[in-house]
């Protein structure tokens, strides 16, 4: 086990490096000057726009500002090329937002989508099976701004029971969680649309597998309930690949933040990799890929792992 | 937005069925065959669109701002008095095309990078497997957004951008296929005849492994789709004048909540195409290979 994680933790090394060359190169490779995105060069100098660059340290050969990036992200000792702020202060003060958004919309996917897939499941090809199946391919066919569009205009708009965007009420400085989460509730169910749908059809034909098995017939013939038979004995074997599709659908999910934080005017993560992008605030969209990387590469190892707990019979050696 | 990657991957295995009776199958699934119909009718809708368009997509009226759907303009007028209708017949060009293009890219470096590691295995398989995990386990979107933000808008590089981050999925199907394929008597055969490799790879299993492409190209479009059309909604997709779905949805956001049309109908566009594919990709997924079948209405029993 223990050697299992440090093979793991050593093999995230190249592929963060990789990530963050990569991310390098377009940014560096990227027409225009940085400098001119923070003052009319126009107005400055030849000598003044030097010192400019020099100070932004934007005149060092390309290896040699990769190498400063990398030593920046580091100690953490990265700022933003725009606002000067640290980037992981800026990180801090917004991630809390994506995590709700985040978490919610996993849950809610979870809640729902197994045992919608236990009901299909349970009587594969029947009417009700037919429906939810075309339902999960209508949700994985929704482009999510769009829904939350139509969501924001029926509930915000016409029936007025949910703030339209933002993430607390303009009018109040001090608020609470309980005024806070209504603004959460749409892009919840915006993000889950996305997740609940794979979960569901994973759930239905992993559990179609595990009925068919000896040890479902075992249930069954001792009498046990029907019941407890699809939950205890089908549905415990046949959650395992469930959670791998999960694991595989985090960097969808976080990737699909961007959009939805932009429709709903939600302060997060996602809605940052936007604003740095259109700044081309270097430092910061460097920072921000690196680190969605990271969390993504270790969720992954945190499903393995996972999986080894839940089933005795996989050994990660 | 979400990834059919999943599917694809499990269903693909075993594909190469029996050939025969695809497209009896195919036909005589309702839900493949509505999807088919209506899919025909949206990509004649886009190819058609200079004869269908009622209105010049790009002619203003100042005085017929934000008028709500009638007789005249059956899904309104945006806030520059142009026709909604006209504008997402001719923005479906615009999807249509980048998504086909897209996934063309996306299409070929899959089959490329899988059919290799699946063929030669040993050190180029892990090597490109390894590389395959990276771009999976990267959130692309995010380096979609840089990419397109700090280089600007252009049509060959959205294309490009798209297709070389969507790879993936198909990679590993064609892996998988290649991988069984490479064992069987018929390829051993031509080996032993002493064709070489590319040779068998391009004459004896690329043949065998089309189906699987078919179905992973299909699914692979809805998805590019719906990727351009996020991008497009953020202002970093589709540079104007050009108008793709996507940035006919963005644009009436603003006024959502006095011209609902202007973003509905566009967008109603984006979720029908989508959906019509992945109905579609389904459809030929289950045609080719009947064991797996999920038809509507094909009473099976379990699989064991």
């Amino acid at each position: 086990m223990r050697r299992y994680l440090i093979r793991r933790v050593a093999q995230l090394v190249p592929v963060l490096l990789g990530i963050a060359l990569v991310t390098f190169l377009i940014v560096r490779l990227a027409p225009g000057d940085p400098a001119a995105m923070l003052v009319d060069t126009t107005l400055l100098s030849r000598e003044e726009l030097q010192r400019f660059r020099a100070s932004l340290g934007l005149d060092a050969p390309w290896p040699v500002q990769f190498v400063s990036i990398l030593k920046q992200l580091a100690t953490g000792e990265i700022h933003s090329l725009r606002t000067g702020q640290p980037v992981l202060a800026m990180l801090a003060e917004r991630l809390p937002i994506t995590a709700v958004l985040l978490g919610g919309a996993i849950a809610l996917s979870l809640l729902l989508g197994v045992p919608m897939g236990v009901l299909s499941a349970r009587r594969p090809y029947s009417r009700l099976d037919n429906w939810l199946s075309i339902a999960a391919l209508g949700g994985i066919s929704l482009p999510g701004f769009w829904f939350g569009l139509v969501l924001m205009w029926v509930f915000a708009g016409i029936l007025r029971v949910l703030p339209a965007s933002g993430t607390g009420p303009a009018t109040s400085l001090t608020y609470t969680v309980f005024d806070m989460a209504p603004y959460f509730v749409m892009p919840t169910i915006v993000l889950a649309s996305g997740l609940l749908p794979p979960i569901m059809r994973y759930t239905r034909s992993s559990m179609l597998e595990a009925l068919a098995q000896d040890y479902v017939r075992t249930a069954r013939s001792k009498g046990l309930s029907e019941s407890l038979v699809l939950y205890r004995h089908a549905l415990r074997n046949a959650l395992l690949p469930v959670v791998t599709v999960v694991g595989l659908l985090v960097p969808v999910l976080i990737g699909s933040t961007a959009v939805i934080e932009s429709v709903f005017a939600m302060p997060g993560i996602g809605r940052l990799v936007v604003e740095a992008a259109l700044n081309r605030d270097y430092p910061t969209i460097m920072t921000l890929n690196l680190l969605t990387a990271v969390a993504v590469l270790v969720s992954t190892l945190v499903v393995d792992l996972l999986y080894a707990v839940l089933d005795p019979r996989i050994e990660l050696d | 937005m979400a990834e059919r990657a999943l599917d694809i991957a499990q269903a693909m295995p075993g594909a190469r069925a029996e050939r025969r009776g695809e497209w009896r199958r195919f036909a005589a699934n309702p839900r493949a065959l509505a999807g088919a119909v209506v899919l025909v009718a949206l990509v004649a809708s886009a190819l058609l669109a200079p004869a269908l368009a009622p209105y010049d997509p790009t002619e203003q009226r100042p005085g017929r701002v934000a008028e709500p759907p009638s007789a005249a303009h059956p899904m309104g007028t945006d806030n520059f008095g142009r026709d909604v209708l006209s504008r997402a017949l001719w923005g479906g060009r615009v999807s249509q095309a980048i998504g086909l293009l897209s996934m063309a890219v996306s299409v070929v470096v899959g089959v490329v990078v899988g059919g290799l590691a699946g063929f030669y295995g040993r050190a180029v398989d892990g090597a490109l497997m390894r590389l395959t995990e990276t771009v999976v386990t990267f959130p692309t979107f995010f380096l979609l957004i840089t990419l397109v933000a700090v280089f600007g808008a252009r049509l060959p590089l959205l294309i490009l951008a798209i297709g070389l981050t969507s790879w993936p999925i198909t990679a590993r199907v064609v892996r998988a296929e290649f991988l069984t394929l490479r064992e069987r008597e018929f390829v051993q055969a031509a080996r032993a005849l002493g064709a070489g490799g590319l040779r068998t790879m391009a004459r004896h299993i690329l043949p065998n492994v089309v189906p699987v492409i078919v179905v992973a190209a299909t699914l692979r479009v809805a998805y590019v789709i719906l990727v351009e059309a996020g991008l497009s909604y953020l202002g970093v997709g589709v540079p104007p004048p050009a108008a793709s779905w996507g940035s006919m949805v963005a644009e009436g956001r603003e006024y959502l909540f006095r011209a609902w049309w202007i973003s509905f109908f566009p967008g109603l566009f984006i979720f029908l195409t989508v959906m019509t594919y992945n109905l579609v990709g389904d459809g030929l997924r289950d045609a080719f290979d009947p064991q797996r079948s999920a038809a509507a209405g094909a009473p099976r029993r379990m699989r064991a």
